[in-house]
């Protein structure tokens, strides 16, 4: 009678009681929700300070024109009005009105107008009545002196060339400065994600040590296949929640643009004050990065690896321990290594190709955070990823080792706290 | 025919030996007695038989097989401390490990929903493990263990938790398993139900065995040198008797056993029928419980305790 390996039903015991606790659901579901209530609280915070700048201005239009071709570019902040400047004054003073603007029967000639408002108002705000008054009579000046439709779109086109130069000049940077964000983030994640995961391993270990389930299955199986079938059936959990974040954060990249668009209203270059402008060039970042699937592939490469290495380390601490309160000594060489590289990543990320960079990079128990975030940001040659996946599969194997030997004498030790050199003691007696 | 073989077995952690050559025979179809006091090995002596741990030196047979994860299947074993997943339900901890020996989920939930029946636990299946008493935890883990329906069943302490009558009920369970061809291994420091149950025992102290054989050969081995007396009247006229050991004293009964010295047990009913009203007297063999405690005081028993099993 040939037993055949139970790793499978550990696996799934482990992946099904995670997957359908509480705990789980809502921490998964929660965690992008509470970023994308804090992205929300941003841009709204961004519209209304925007929305300040931009005050409800009457015009009283001697011209008799270009009153209503500013209304018509944003009727939401422009209006026209037909009330004297007295009653005017006091609409503004009670408020009703932020203010108003009188355009002189010479203003297209002489470009001479006044704004009137209650004081202040911003340098937004007269930047937005001049952008939009300029370009309506810069065209009506070329109209006046005949200039035909090529005159006029070449000006128009000037004015725009120049727009889109800076523009794609200012989005050059700021897109390199995203990528280094990004690998901070993900730098960050993966930080979370193997101190969490880590910690589930250990918590499961100890769970089954303390409540003595361990002697049962010990009785099963064979106690590497159990250790074996957490740290896998934990992390197939860690893979899930980490996959359902990505796509979720897919659909926002996809649809984020118009989502963010919709809270500040249409933006429209032509009337946007200067606040509006950065706006539109944050909506359109976020259209333009695309996250390559090459560093989505990392990055689930980098967290599984970080959280196999650590998660077999937490394994053996957990079981050297009889309840978790005792673990917090025993768990300072595994937690270590994950913090160090957090303390690290602003000198990182400040020079990606430096030396410091790379060699620290490379020390496997280091990697998993720094290597994302290097990745991210800057283009690593191709031999520095080759090595640190061989350094970290030699680390891995490493870990389990020495990490199953503590394991299956640990977990039949009750009694004293252990020391690190009861856990040697232990690694000597596991043959 | 032998069932389990064990072979001068040895375990040592570091310096410390917790079992140091221990031999005994299991025959199929029988109650075996594992006994001894806090700290003699039993409980090491259980985990290399379940192969949780592996002996320094001697083997284990087990159904004519070496021990080891093939014949982990075979043995169904209910730990002294009790273990389950307190957030687990009830149903699903028990298809977990009968799936852990090697049955297939869907078998595995019909003979527990089955057993759950038997045990007058039905209608828990859906309970969450911390959601129940002790004793009904107990039920849960005893399920646990024969769900698979091994061969050999090591019970260690089975009956702590229990009340009465879930004692009864567990006990006719044993038996009736034993009838059908089950061998259990019974670790218990109870000894009148090693006496009701077991066919063979060993008494194990410091890692060694010190007893062992047939429950009615070992008590036949120390003769009826006890007497029971039930009386009514002044109890101190006992204390005149010379060189005997009272093994068990209460107002109206006295048990004790006779010295090399002492008279005999006719010489003495002779005297006290004078001084005291005589309910009973019966001359018999020793308990177990006085056996086990005359043994292992003999090894002048240790004040280290062993850590290993506390």
């Amino acid at each position: 009678m040939k037993t055949k390996s139970k790793i499978g039903t550990i696996i799934k015991h482990e992946y099904l009681s995670k997957i359908k606790s509480k705990g789980f659901i809502i921490g998964t579901i929660l965690a992008p929700v509470g970023i994308i209530v804090i992205y929300g609280i941003i841009i709204l915070v961004a519209v209304m300070s925007a929305d300040q700048t931009t005050k409800k201005l009457a015009i009283v239009d001697y011209t008799e024109r270009i009153g209503a071709m500013l209304v018509e570019r944003d009727t939401s902040k422009f209006f026209l009005t037909d009330l004297k400047e007295a009653e005017l004054n006091e609409k503004v003073l009670t408020g009703e009105i932020d203010g108003y603007l009188v355009m002189p029967k010479d203003f297209a000639e002489k470009g001479a107008a006044t704004v009137y408002t209650s004081g202040g108002g911003g340098l937004g705000f007269v930047t937005l009545i001049e952008r939009n008054t300029e370009d309506i009579i810069v065209n009506l000046r070329l109209d006046e002196i005949g200039a035909d439709e090529s005159v006029k779109a070449l000006v128009n086109r000037g004015i725009s060339l120049s727009t889109m130069k800076v523009t794609q000049e200012g989005a050059q940077d700021d897109y390199s400065q995203v990528f280094a964000i990004m690998g901070y983030v993900m730098g960050f994640v993966i930080y979370g994600l193997m101190f969490t995961y880590g910690a589930f391993v250990m918590r499961g270990v100890i769970e089954e040590k303390a409540n003595r389930i361990v002697e049962v299955l010990a009785s099963s199986v064979k106690p590497f296949e159990i250790m074996m079938g957490k740290v896998i059936g934990i992390g197939a959990v860690g893979l899930t929640q980490v996959l359902f974040w990505i796509v979720l954060m897919g659909i926002f990249v996809a649809f984020g643009g118009s989502i963010a668009a919709g809270f500040m209203g249409t933006p429209d270059m032509a009337t946007a004050g200067a606040e509006m402008q950065d706006q539109n060039a944050m909506i359109e970042m976020l259209n333009n990065i695309s996250i390559s699937p090459w560093l989505i592939v990392a990055f689930l490469f980098y967290f599984l690896a970080g959280y196999f290495i650590y998660s077999t380390l937490f394994a053996a601490v957990g079981s050297a321990v009889d309840q978790e309160s005792d673990a917090a000594q025993l768990q300072i060489p595994v937690t270590l290594p994950i913090i160090i590289p957090i303390m690290f990543i602003a000198n990182v990320m400040s020079n990606p190709d430096g030396t410091l960079a790379v060699v620290l990079s490379l020390i496997p128990f280091f990697t998993p955070i720094l290597m994302i975030a290097r990745i991210a940001a800057t283009s690593v040659p191709i031999w520095q990823i080759a090595l640190s996946v061989v350094l970290l599969a030699a680390t891995f194997f490493a870990c389990l080792y020495f990490a199953a030997k503590i394991y299956r004498v640990g977990i039949l030790m009750y009694g004293k706290k252990p020391t690190f050199k009861d856990m040697v003691k232990w690694f000597k007696l596991a043959k | 025919m032998d069932i389990i073989n064990i072979n001068s077995i040895k375990k040592t952690f570091g310096d410390y030996t917790a079992v140091d050559g221990v031999s005994f025979d299991v025959a199929q179809g029988t109650i075996f007695g594992l006994l001894g006091p806090n700290g003699a090995g039993k409980t090491t002596t259980i985990r290399m038989i379940t192969n949780i741990i592996i002996p320094d030196e001697g083997k284990i047979t087990i159904d004519g097989m070496k021990n080891g994860y093939d014949t982990q299947s075979l043995i169904g074993y209910l730990p002294e401390e009790r273990g389950l997943y307190k957030k687990l339900k009830v149903i699903e901890q028990l298809k977990y490990f009968a799936q852990l020996k090697g049955v297939n989920a869907k078998d595995a939930e019909k003979i527990a929903m089955e057993w759950l029946v038997k045990l007058g636990a039905g209608g828990w299946e859906n309970k969450k493990i911390q959601e129940l008493s002790k004793g009904m935890q107990q039920k849960v883990q005893f399920i646990a263990t024969i769900l698979h329906d091994p061969k050999i069943l090591i019970l260690d302490e089975p009956f702590s938790g229990f009340d009465p009558i879930n004692t009864e009920m567990l006990k006719s369970i044993i038996l009736d398993m034993k009838s059908r061809g089950k061998t259990i291994i019974l670790s218990t420091h109870v000894m009148s139900q090693v006496e009701q149950l077991c066919d063979d025992i060993v008494i194990i102290n410091k890692g060694k065995i010190i007893v062992d054989g047939k429950v009615s050969e070992i008590k036949a081995r120390y003769g009826e040198d006890t007497v029971i007396i039930e009386f009514d009247g002044d109890s101190s006229v006992i204390n005149d008797i010379p060189d005997i050991r009272i093994t068990d004293r209460s107002n109206h009964r006295v048990e004790f056993r006779l010295g090399a010295n002492s008279p005999k047990a006719s010489e003495i009913l002779k005297d006290l029928v004078n001084k005291i009203d005589i309910i009973r007297f019966e001359k018999v063999q020793p308990s177990l419980h006085e056996i086990f405690i005359t043994e292992v005081a003999k090894q002048k028993l240790g004040t280290k305790e062993a850590t290993n099993e506390n």
